[in-house]
């Protein structure tokens, strides 16, 4: 009955792994060869693998898992997900209806450990639920702000046999998802931000899950504003665009801060305006006069920063509402757009590349030449995230993904193995440092088992890198347990699971790797040995605000 | 009423996750209950919530607009500030002896006996305390105390 409702879905792939508890969902899912099943080898791999396929194709991602254990493997995903707005369905097996509360064997209150990183739960105790609980966990995962939605059935309700009828229509009565911008408030923000001398647009993730790239674009156009994405919302403006600030927040560019800083308007298009983004809120955009909010969920609205104009609406109706209300480009806003040129000049993103070490950002440049924009990223987190992140021109988007509100280490992997499932077409390159690549390593056998074309670039500089950088730069230079000296040998490991895999130390051997890797069908890793020293730039100090950011040192 | 606090009627559906959804969306952002009331509504399925919330150091209205993510929340109104009944209730066991007193200050017997009785009292906040305290100058131990029921005076 749940593969029923889940094939009326239209769901073609899930990620799971059996257990005490799904095992009547497991014992008829033969029965239904429309719906893929991938054998993960960890829980967290499989709720990773469903946000990495949902951020690839924009379909939510279906994930299993049994009780207890099974289901809190599945946390640290949820929360992924959760935090990054990712469409998800989650269904446990739990233990059956008369034994919850009695401590049975593998009981967990899964509901509760689980109602902080879901969007919306529930728990199935009676067949007769079922289909309604299924279709509006789909509608809810996928409306309004996405999310993941987590489904915990009792054992008895999964081996129970009824007629699967669907409810004619939805009824969610406490579920009212935003959608159309206020007119009138778009028309006055429209203005506003026309009537602007230094307006800046940051666009987040919002932008991307709407659909908005090229509304953006037409209104950045139109209004002649330049553009700054976040971290996630990266692929939501062109970088190569000229009106294109690149990545904003505490780890952006120079020129990217600078504006920020200067704008006297400033709209902030789908996020959450988080403390990534504005590093001390005292002093974030000191110069705005009016900032303007568009996001589908309005409690982002003034939890961090209280604008002047709010538009609780979707990224693109609310952009197609304002369009029109902008003048024809005759404004130029030639000091302010000659302005940030300079600043361009002034603060390149730029590294260290005479200290005899292999540079990361070597590494993702002769990638980024070889796969143009034909290429999925999948970065993990820490410098790798932020180097994946800048160091590549990404002008469409779904091309970048990462854990960006969550920061979840080991998410790269099987992230990149859930795209590749969702974007056949596409090369997925999984971008991780040796730290988070091996908290999900055992998902090789996943990626070897299909013979998925996911290429792992290992940046591996033998530590914690963004750790040290904090404790060298912020913590009093004390490093503390960042030392990673005694990993496996990267090559023999894939060799174990079944990949071939290459070392590269030397700059001169960067092509070859690549090329070899790109010849090769299935599965390839190259274990970059990195500049131990390498960090991240440019960086905002902790506690400091946006105009204190520290850049690479010149010409190094 | 301090600052930092919230006056929230809000409308639930019934159900086993509903009051700890509530209770888990106010404490991970930082708010706390400072009381509660809950009962039945007219509707058949939905329950009544009063809360009155301490926002701590996050913005006065994050409160209703996380409590409205919920999909169990059906309606969230903020009264704080508004024109309101505003109506707490006590019960407490007294001797008989201070009885009369107490009766005098509007408290309603339920009970009389020959050493003690049981009288319940019911107002505002305001009047709900300074009977309370009265109970405690007598000595009084046995009380028990409901949160508030909040309703516009205008509709």
């Amino acid at each position: 009955m749940v593969l029923e409702a889940l094939e009326r879905e239209g769901v073609e792939l899930i990620f799971g792994y059996p257990g005490g508890a799904n095992l009547p969902i497991y014992q008829h899912l033969p029965d239904h060869p429309k719906l893929r099943h991938i054998l993960v080898r960890h829980e967290q791999g499989a709720a990773h693998m469903a946000d990495g396929y949902a951020r690839a194709c924009g379909k939510p991602g279906v994930v299993f898992a049994t009780s207890g254990p099974g289901a809190l493997n599945l946390v640290t995903g949820l929360a992924t997900a959760y935090m990054d707005s990712v469409p998800m369905i989650a269904i446990t097996g739990q233990v059956a209806s008369t034994q919850v509360g009695r401590d049975a064997f593998q009981e967990t209150d899964v509901i509760g450990a689980t109602s902080s990183v879901t969007k919306h739960s529930y728990l199935v105790t009676h067949i007769s639920q079922l289909p309604r609980v299924i279709h509006e966990a789909f509608h809810i995962a996928t409306t309004g702000r996405p999310g993941p939605v987590l489904i915990d059935i009792c054992k008895d309700v999964q081996q129970a046999d009824a007629a699967s009828v669907p409810p004619e229509h939805l009824e969610i009565p406490g579920y009212k998802p935003n959608g159309h911008a206020d007119l009138d408030l778009a028309k006055a923000a429209a203005i506003a931000l026309a009537g602007a001398e230094r307006p800046v647009v940051l666009a987040g993730h919002g932008v991307l899950l709407s659909h908005a790239e090229s509304e953006l674009r037409e209104f950045a156009e139109r209004a002649v504003a330049p553009v700054g994405t976040t971290l996630l919302g990266i692929g939501a403006f062109p970088v190569n665009h000229p009106l294109s600030l690149h990545m904003t927040g505490f780890m952006g560019t120079g020129w990217n801060l600078k504006a920020v800083q200067n704008a006297d308007v400033l709209m902030m298009v789908g996020m959450r305006v988080d403390d990534r983004v504005t590093a001390r809120l005292a002093d974030f955009a000191p110069k705005v006069k009016t900032f303007i909010h568009i996001d589908i969920d309005g409690s982002e609205m003034g939890k961090n920063v209280r604008p002047q104009m709010e538009l609780v609406a979707d990224a693109k109706q609310a952009l197609n509402a304002m369009i029109p209300h902008l003048p024809e480009p005759e404004k130029t806003r030639g000091t302010w757009l000659a302005q940030i040129d300079a600043w361009r000049e002034e603060h390149p993103l730029r590294y260290t590349h005479s200290n005899g070490h292999l540079q990361p950002q070597d590494v993702l440049v002769d990638m980024y030449k070889r796969c143009r924009n034909e290429a999925i990223v999948v970065a993990d987190v820490g410098q790798n995230q932020i180097w994946a992140a800048l160091w590549w021109n990404y002008d469409r988007p779904g091309l970048f993904l990462n854990s960006g509100g969550s920061g979840t280490m080991g998410f790269a992997l099987p992230a990149a193995i859930g795209a590749k499932f969702a974007r056949p077409e596409l090369p997925v390159w999984c971008v991780a440092g040796e730290g988070g690549f091996v908290m999900t390593a055992q998902e090789l056998s996943v990626a070897v088992e299909h013979q998925l074309d996911v290429k792992i670039v290992l940046l591996n500089n033998f530590s914690l890198g963004m750790v040290r950088q904090f404790q060298d730069d912020f913590y009093g230079g004390v490093r503390s347990q960042v030392d990673l000296t005694h990993m496996p040998d990267f090559v023999k490991l894939a060799d174990a699971y079944g990949l071939p895999a290459v070392r590269v130390d030397k700059l001169s051997q960067v092509s070859a790797a690549f090329d070899a890797a790109e010849r090769t069908k299935g599965p390839f890793l190259i274990d970059f040995r990195i500049d131990p020293e390498a960090k991240v730039y440019p960086i905002v100090p902790l506690g400091k605000s946006l105009n204190d950011f520290w850049e690479a040192p010149e010409n190094a | 009423m301090p600052d930092k606090i919230r006056v929230l009627s809000v409308l639930v559906e019934d159900g086993p996750n509903t009051l700890s959804k509530v209770s888990g969306v106010i404490r991970r952002r930082g708010f706390h209950v400072t009381a509660i009331s809950v009962g039945p509504s007219p509707e058949p399925g939905r329950s009544r919530l009063t809360l009155q919330v301490d926002h701590g150091h996050a913005e006065a209205d994050q409160v209703r607009k996380q409590l409205e993510r919920l999909v169990e929340v059906l309606d969230v109104q903020d009264l704080t500030d508004n024109d309101v009944h505003s109506r707490e209730l006590v019960v407490a066991r007294v001797a008989a002896s201070d009885l009369a007193g107490l009766l005098e200050k509007g408290a309603k017997l339920l009970h009389s006996g020959p050493a003690e009785a049981t009288v319940e009292f019911a107002g505002d906040g305001e009047e709900v305390g300074d009977f309370v305290n009265e109970l405690t100058r007598h000595g009084v131990q046995d009380v028990v105390r409901s949160g508030p029921v909040v309703m516009r005076r205008t509709a």
